[in-house]
């Protein structure tokens, strides 16, 4: 069995990663995504010690964690398409592409 | 059988049930609401004299009133029923039914009511469908109530995601449908980013406790200063070092995985990651600076309904969290992190007061000031006595009202006329109404801090308690920075107060009967609870169960 300190390392160098993302990057889907790495970050350490005590909530919270990014994921991306609407980055004629136009 | 099903309910309703029971009453009022409102929308809705049955502007608002009052006459019973028998727990030590819980949700609450009144006639909401919004209003009621219930990371996580996504609808329906939703943007990436610190700050507590109950990750905590010690003996060289860590092989398997250090470290950097991620998600310094843009863009579109629930409700909630969680997961530690909590928030009362000196818009002082104001509450957090408890309870108390009073002020002085909410068009408002004129000038004179109101008492007990327990510098800089807050409220005062300056404008103001209300419910609590402050302390005083 891996030693925890393994996942621990693996858990964060996803959430500085995706630290870095969600601050310096200026285009909504990174930033989006940057954020969804630092929750698989905490959802690797809650498997990790899920097995090292041998209890499940670890899991269940890792499935939770998932189900709530799903949600915000969703609520992101409609709200993320209102602002492509109405700044028109989605036009089929826009010579700009659709990610630059992201940016805010 | 329905003799069975019906035995199966009342044992619930006895048992588990009731510790959800106010939260349960909300969310069926606002699927009610919902109902209704689609109802009235797809059903030809009228009487034959032409007027429509069910008239949405008034029945939305009604029905979720009627769902906060319901939750709240539950929330007495409760209340009763805590006293008698102490605090009742249920789904397996999840959710407690204490004082705090009972202390925050009548506010929260009373919070939602407030909001609900002012919504009725404010212009930016009425052309929205509104039994969404109302049915949002109470969800993220539910939600904030939850966070303040909950006892166990999982609901936590869970309760502070419903509140938080109901946020996002509220703040984005209603930014959307005007000029710029970059504000429903902002608001929802700083607060996406806290949620997933808040997550990773959990994973480690999980890790480091092998528990998702609070008070058990308390203890297994306050344990790891001797169990880093034993680690740190088992690593020496020799018998006793091999004798330690065969001893920690039998008794504590897990802590073999550990190093000491990590041990030791672990649990500041959780505390970190839970007071950032927690005061980036909702409001309080000093990374408000991207909430307070949402906030700031007032002008743009979001409702002042909103920016007030989200500016005060919502952050109030915060901040109830962030004093659960430090005060039992990490109370044996306080002596550490009151460094980080003294950092942030003078961070924050910094950013806040001088952020607001050079504001022009009415709104946005207010909201800039907002973050000073949620500043100095937390620096209760550092005093930690008796005294900060029953202050920092008090204050946010107060706190809510007073804000509702004077965004509530200024709502209806926007609503008469093409007020743009720049300092200078108050000037006049003392011809055109003095009630308002003077509502608004007692509402910024507590807000400021001046004695005779709730503000002043507020502050002072922060500070008396601040004094106490030796803080003197942060002590000195909260009576210092409450000057140039002070001289940005007082700048109100005197706009207000000042004569007519230009000759367009003469409309009379006029009230409504919720603004009405509203109103005098707040003026009341701010007088009140500074000339006669004895009811409002031990209301605050029992928020912590003394």
């Amino acid at each position: 069995m891996l030693p925890v300190a393994h996942y621990l390392f693996l858990s964060f160098a996803l959430f500085s990663i995706g630290i870095v993302g969600a601050i310096t990057r200026r285009n909504l889907i990174v930033k989006l995504l940057s954020i969804e790495i630092i929750l698989n970050g905490a959802s690797i350490n809650f498997m990790a010690f899920g097995r090292l005590y041998g209890n499940a909530s670890g899991q269940v919270f890792a499935v939770l964690a998932v189900a709530m990014l799903t949600l915000e994921l969703l609520v992101a991306l409609v709200i993320i398409a209102a602002v492509c609407s109405r700044w028109k980055c989605a036009m089929p004629d826009d010579d700009q592409n659709l990610a630059s136009r992201l940016d805010y | 059988m329905l003799n069975h099903m019906l035995n199966a309910f009342r044992t619930y309703m006895h048992g588990d049930g009731a510790v959800l029971l106010p939260e349960m009453q909300l969310f069926l009022f606002a699927i009610g609401t919902l109902a209704m409102d689609s109802w009235a929308a797809n059903t030809s809705n009228e009487k034959p004299d032409g007027n429509p049955v069910f008239q949405q502007k008034y029945w939305n608002p009604a029905l979720a009133l009627a769902g906060t009052a319901f939750s709240a006459v539950t929330l007495w019973m409760l209340r009763a029923r805590i006293m008698q028998s102490g605090e009742l727990a249920g789904f397996h030590l999840t959710l407690v039914v204490d004082s705090y819980f009972v202390f925050f949700s009548a506010l929260f609450l009373a919070a939602t009511a407030l909001v609900i009144l002012l919504s009725v006639n404010c212009p930016t909401i009425s052309p929205m469908r509104q039994g969404r919004y109302y049915a949002l209003l109470l969800f993220a009621c539910m939600g904030m109530m939850l966070m303040v219930s909950a006892v166990d990371l999982l609901v936590i996580f869970l309760a502070m995601e419903s509140a938080a996504i109901s946020a996002y609808f509220l703040a984005a329906t209603s930014g959307l449908s005007n000029r710029t939703p970059s504000a429903a943007v902002k608001f929802l990436f700083s607060s996406a980013l806290g949620s997933a610190l808040v997550a990773y700050a959990f994973s480690l507590l999980y890790g480091l406790s092998g528990a998702t109950n609070i008070s058990q990750i308390a203890g297994a905590l306050a344990r790891r200063h001797n169990v880093a010690k034993v680690i740190a003996l088992s690593h020496e060289s020799g018998l006793q070092g091999l004798q330690m860590l065969q001893l920690l092989q039998t008794r504590l398997p897990e802590a073999v995985h550990w190093h000491a250090f990590t041990l030791e470290a672990l649990p500041i950097a959780a505390f970190l990651l839970v007071s950032v991620g927690m005061i980036l998600k909702f409001a309080a310094p000093p990374f408000q600076v991207e909430f307070n843009r949402v906030n700031g863009e007032a002008d743009f579109g979001i409702p002042s309904p909103v920016i007030l629930y989200l500016s005060g409700a919502y952050a109030i909630a915060a901040v109830a969290l962030l004093l659960r969680t430090s005060f039992t997961i990490f109370a044996d530690s306080q002596n550490i992190w009151w460094y980080i909590i003294a950092a942030l928030a003078i961070g924050g009362i910094s950013y806040g007061v001088l952020g607001s000196l050079r504001q022009n818009n009415l709104e946005r002082i207010i909201v800039y000031l907002s973050i000073a104001h949620m500043g100095y509450v937390l620096l209760g957090v550092v005093a930690a006595n008796e005294g900060a408890a029953t202050a920092m309870t008090y204050y946010l108390f107060t706190y809510f009202f007073v804000l509702t009073g004077a965004l509530g002020i200024l709502m209806v002085v926007r609503g008469t006329n093409s007020f743009a909410g720049v300092l200078s068009d108050l000037g006049g408002l003392r011809q055109r109404s003095t009630v308002t004129a003077l509502l608004l000038i007692i509402f910024v004179l507590s807000l400021a801090g001046v004695p005779p109101t709730a503000g002043f008492f507020g502050r002072y007990f922060i500070f008396h308690s601040l004094w106490e327990t030796g803080h003197r510098y942060i002590a000195w800089f909260v009576a210092l920075s409450s000057l140039p807050a002070a001289y940005s409220y007082l700048r109100i005062a005197v706009f207000a107060r000042r004569g007519k300056t230009s000759e367009t404008e003469s409309a009379a103001v006029s009230f409504g009967i919720p603004e009405a209300i509203v109103l005098g419910i707040c003026v009341f609590v701010s007088l009140a609870a500074g000339l006669y402050s004895e009811p409002f302390t031990r209301m605050a005083r029992y928020a912590f169960g003394q």
